[in-house]
């Protein structure tokens, strides 16, 4: 490599070295904390995501392929490293009180998420399968750390090891049909696969490695039948790292799903059919599934299954509308969902976990704005107009019966119709039960601050989706 | 013109729920409520006398590009079908509004904002000409209503506010699915008039004809649809089963108007005698259950199952009596049925009671409102001098004409109507006074009778001299059924 060619490549991942520096530096800082400074940590990490920000948007000019096409800076990995900027931002300001709240806001915390921040980066920008695995490792080594943060709960505790495990598995499945892709075509670049194979392209071993790459994938982001860790993992977790783990680490397993399945080696063989099933199998058992959750955490678990299924149908249509329909569903689910979970991280307080749906009786009488917010979000989630997630599903449905998929369109309408119950049913019980106790939400100007970001994106989206829209396809082919 | 007309009708009640968010008292936000449906029906008469009847046209038309990659504007304009629902909706908002006074004792702002939003959303789906927009307004309709019935609803409340949730959503969301089919089949546009301007394939049009159906059968309701609607209507408050008869009823038959007819012409002709058995089958099914109820408010929610069943028969008898009889039948029925609404609403809040079996003589403690009460029911039993009397008989002598046996089934419904109308006008109002011995009860007050004056009014009106409103629609439904019958060219 020359060294022109070297400063090429650092510069095109500039965004990823800041990152990564940043958390080196705030792991050794982080020592020097004193009590009571927590906040100065949570500042500096969200200077670390900002100058990263600025980076990406610097950069974000023109295609720039690095280290010997491993790796690549264009306007698809842009597009979801803000989503994932914007999903760590908002994650570090809902952290603050409830890292005090549960005794979990040391440096390591910022750092871990920081670093799984950088692996996200790698992920959207690799174009090569093994500098995909290694931005995957960096991100889910870091979230089963994370999950298991809350030491002294069993069910945190839980919920890391049952997580370490079936994630070791699924990456072992991906890295087999990584090596399966190099036995058959002699290199792991995405771009050179295709024009590798020169007999049948339904040769059962190519088949073979294709659908064990897509069981890999297909586990980070939560789809059946590699679904089973998600309410586990979802419950245990810190609240806040619930939120994260349920937009960032998705929309990066999204964004490599949609690296793989651009593809013509993919593309061309009949893997859509079993991606198609996936998703109706996923959206149905999320849906169905949560309709009798009590747990908040876990309703949003499977409701975060449905909408993967959902967004899934965006890989299936393909194309360019298709794919943008994924894009645009994901930054979305992002304002959505952080908000949710916003509310519910902000119901962590005192004696009160938040986390069971009975709680939230009657909410509405002494929070009537915080109330309204949470309407909009679950609204948003079941997919009502005027909010954005309206916009996003409506999105997906026309690229599918664009492509001819009706069929599909109609079960996915059907299925999210059942989805919509259990969004209400906690929208009945914030505004139709009466309050059973005296509920003290912890607000601090941070967790307003993102409530109000949120909330701002569900129904600016929604109202005026335009621009957004024009983003997400400009962004398609960008690269 | 260069003032956005529509658009103020639309957007003001939205802009009044904004401005309740800031006030603390309670009379404030009454007042101010009242002034801003007051001033929307204002707005809606300034659109009415501007309106050319001599049209078929959009008049009133704005455009503005809303997501222009995907062909979606923001588009609003009236003709003569809509522009008599336009003025519907601003009456009737005034009317709730009045309506729930005193009757909305919690929440007041609250309820009163879920009101104002309702409004503009049900103004917007008159006024969308695009699609998109249309479903927009359509489908957001559920969140207010929803909350409507659920947070200030009777016992019940909650069960019904998931039904009827449940079973427009599901309704909608297929129609959701047809609306995209139709975009991509009808050259990606979302234009209502362009869409209509298509000539589509008989398949893809009888797929989309079943589709839309579902979505607008859940929505006026018609049999076998139409189990939500007495739940609903049960449960909610006064001012919410006056919004969900007088308005959101209609919505279903005008997408028939609007939709069905005009862009699936050869599916709307070739599926019309199975619309119009199920509409025979609403008018009779809903007569006799009607019949046999003990429960005021259930028995005008089944009366109103019955007489949607007359408009969807005018529209589906597809000739020009039939439908000028249903879209005026629609706007008697909303006058008629709200009123209906409006003055059970008035006796529960005096008594607490919605059974027949507890009233009796009420004539004698409260006089005005036995006799208002009296035009009111006369009215929905279609007696000549009243408005129903003139649309259901141009209903049935197009449905005549249509198809003989299934005119003849009406004209039972017709029979059955007078039967559980007066029946439960004499348990209610004559007898001897059983029900002035147990509560106390006054008559309308000067607020109430500002609620119902207006609405007797027009069943005069309309009864007596029906020529302005039919003037209204009579370019419109000339058109549409060039529309449904030149394409198809058989007449």
């Amino acid at each position: 490599m020359t060294a022109a060619a070297l400063l090429q490549s650092v510069l095109a991942s500039l965004p990823e070295i800041l990152v990564i520096t940043g958390a080196c530096i705030l792991l050794i800082l982080g020592e020097f904390v004193r009590k009571g400074q927590e906040h100065l940590l949570v500042w500096a990490s969200i200077a670390v995501v900002l100058s990263a920000a600025l980076a990406t948007l610097l950069l974000a000019g023109e295609v720039r392929p690095a280290y010997t096409g491993m790796f690549v800076a264009d306007r698809f990995a842009v597009f979801f490293k803000f989503v994932f900027y914007l999903a760590t931002i908002l994650t570090f300001l809902l952290s603050r009180k409830y890292a005090d709240i549960e005794g979990i806001g040391s440096s390591e915390y910022y750092v871990l998420l920081l670093f799984t921040l950088s692996g996200m980066m790698i992920m959207a920008s690799a174009t090569d399968l093994l500098s995909i695995y290694v931005g995957l490792e960096l991100m889910v080594l870091c979230t089963y750390v994370l999950t298991g943060f809350l030491r002294k709960e069993r069910r945190s505790n839980e919920a890391a090891l049952k997580y370490v495990i079936l994630g070791a598995v699924s990456t072992g499945i991906f890295l087999y049909g990584v090596s399966l892709v190099y036995g058959l075509t002699g290199t792991t670049q995405l771009n050179a696969m295709a024009q590798a194979v020169t007999g049948d392209r339904l040769d059962p071993g190519l088949l073979l490695a294709v659908v064990f790459i897509v069981a890999g994938l297909v586990f980070k982001i939560g789809a059946v039948p590699f679904h089973m860790w998600v309410p586990d993992v979802y419950e245990g977790a810190p609240t806040t790292v619930t939120a994260f783990m349920s937009v960032g680490p998705k929309a990066a397993g999204f964004a490599v799903i949609l690296r793989v399945f651009l593809n013509p080696l993919v593309a061309a063989s009949d893997a859509w059919i079993v991606v198609a099933v996936i998703a109706v199998v996923t959206m149905a058992l999320g849906s169905f599934v949560a309709l009798v959750q009590d747990n908040f955490k876990r309703l949003l678990a499977y409701s975060s299954i449905a909408h993967a299924g959902f967004a899934i149908l965006g890989v299936v249509a393909g194309g360019e509308d298709g794919i943008a329909s994924v894009m645009f569903y994901l930054l979305i689910y992002a304002f959505m969902n952080l908000g949710i979970f916003g509310a519910v991280i902000m119901m962590r307080n005192g004696n009160s976990s938040g986390e069971v749906i009975d709680d939230y009786a009657g909410f509405a009488k002494p929070h009537p704005v915080l109330a309204l917010l949470m309407l909009l979000y679950l609204f948003s989630l079941a997919g009502i107009p005027p909010t954005a997630g309206f916009f996003a599903k409506f999105y997906v449905l026309s690229a599918l019966v664009e492509r001819g998929f009706v069929a599909l369109a109609v079960i996915a309408v059907l299925l999210s119709a059942v989805a919509a119950y259990f969004y209400i049913r906690v929208v009945m019980v914030i505004y139709m039960r009466e309050p059973q106790r005296v509920f003290e939400p912890a607000l601090t100007p941070s967790v307003r601050a993102t409530l109000a970001f949120t909330a701002a994106g569900t129904i600016g989206i929604g109202l005026f989706p335009a621009w957004f829209l024009r983003l997400a396809h400009s962004s398609v082919f960008g690269g | 013109m260069s003032v956005p007309l529509l658009s103020l009708i639309v957007l003001l009640p939205a802009a009044g729920a904004v401005v309740l968010m800031f006030l603390r008292s309670e009379d404030a936000v009454r007042w101010t409520a009242l002034g801003i449906t007051g001033l929307d029906l204002a707005l809606s008469i300034v659109m009415l006398v501007g309106f050319d009847t001599t049209t078929h046209e959009m008049q009133f038309t704005e455009r503005r590009p809303w997501v222009p990659a995907l062909g979606i504007t923001y588009a609003l304009g009236v003709d003569g079908i809509s522009a008599l629902f336009v003025f519907l909706t601003a009456l009737l908002g005034s009317t709730s509004v009045l309506a729930s006074w005193t009757a909305i004792e919690s929440k007041v702002k609250e309820f009163m904002i879920s009101l104002l939003v309702m409004q503009a959303l049900m103004l917007g789906v008159f006024c969308a000409l695009d699609l998109f927009l249309f479903y927009v307004f359509w489908e957001a309709m559920l969140i207010p209503m929803y909350l409507i019935i659920g947070v200030w609803g009777g016992d019940g409340r909650v069960y019904a506010a998931f039904k009827f949730f449940l079973y427009t959503l599901a309704g909608s969301l297929l129609f959701l699915i047809g609306v995209i089919v139709l975009y991509f089949q009808g050259g990606e546009t979302f234009d209502i008039l362009a869409l209509t301007a298509q000539d589509l394939p008989f398949p893809v049009q009888s797929w989309l004809f079943f589709a839309f159906l579902i979505a607008f059968a859940v929505k006026v309701p018609m049999v076998p649809v139409h189990t939500w609607l007495p739940d609903a209507h049960v449960q909610a408050p006064t001012a919410g089963s006056i919004i969900l008869a007088g308005v959101l009823l209609k919505m279903g038959a005008y997408g028939f108007l609007r939709f069905s007819l005009p862009m699936l012409p050869e599916a709307s002709v070739y599926f019309s005698t199975l619309m119009l058995m199920l509409s025979a089958l609403a008018i009779v099914y809903g007569g006799l259950l009607a019949l046999a109820q003990d429960d005021l408010k259930k028995l005008v929610a089944y009366s109103s199952i019955s007489h949607m069943g007359f408009v969807t028969l005018g529209i589906f008898a597809l000739n020009l009596r039939g439908l000028q009889g249903s879209i005026l039948q629609m706007f008697n029925h909303g006058v008629t049925t709200g009123a209906l609404f409006l003055f059970v609403g008035l006796i529960y809040e005096r008594t607490h009671s919605r059974s027949i079996a507890d009233y009796g003589g009420l004539m004698k403690v409260a006089p005005v409102y036995t006799s208002f009460l009296a035009l009111f029911t006369l009215s929905s039993m279609a007696l000549p001098g009243t408005n129903s009397f003139v649309g259901e008989l141009l209903v049935l002598s197009g449905g005549f004409a249509a198809n003989l046996a299934l005119g003849a089934a009406a004209v039972l419904g017709a029979l059955l109507s007078a039967a559980y109308l007066l029946g439960m006008y004499r348990r209610v109002a004559l007898g001897p006074a059983t029900v002035g011995a147990r509560y106390k009860i006054r008559d309308v007050n000067a607020r109430e009778m500002v609620a119902i004056l207006p609405l007797a009014l027009f069943v005069l009106w309309v009864g007596l001299y029906p020529k302005p409103f039919l003037e209204i629609i009579d370019a419109s439904v000339k058109h549409l059924l060039v529309q449904v019958h030149g394409k198809e060219g058989s007449q």
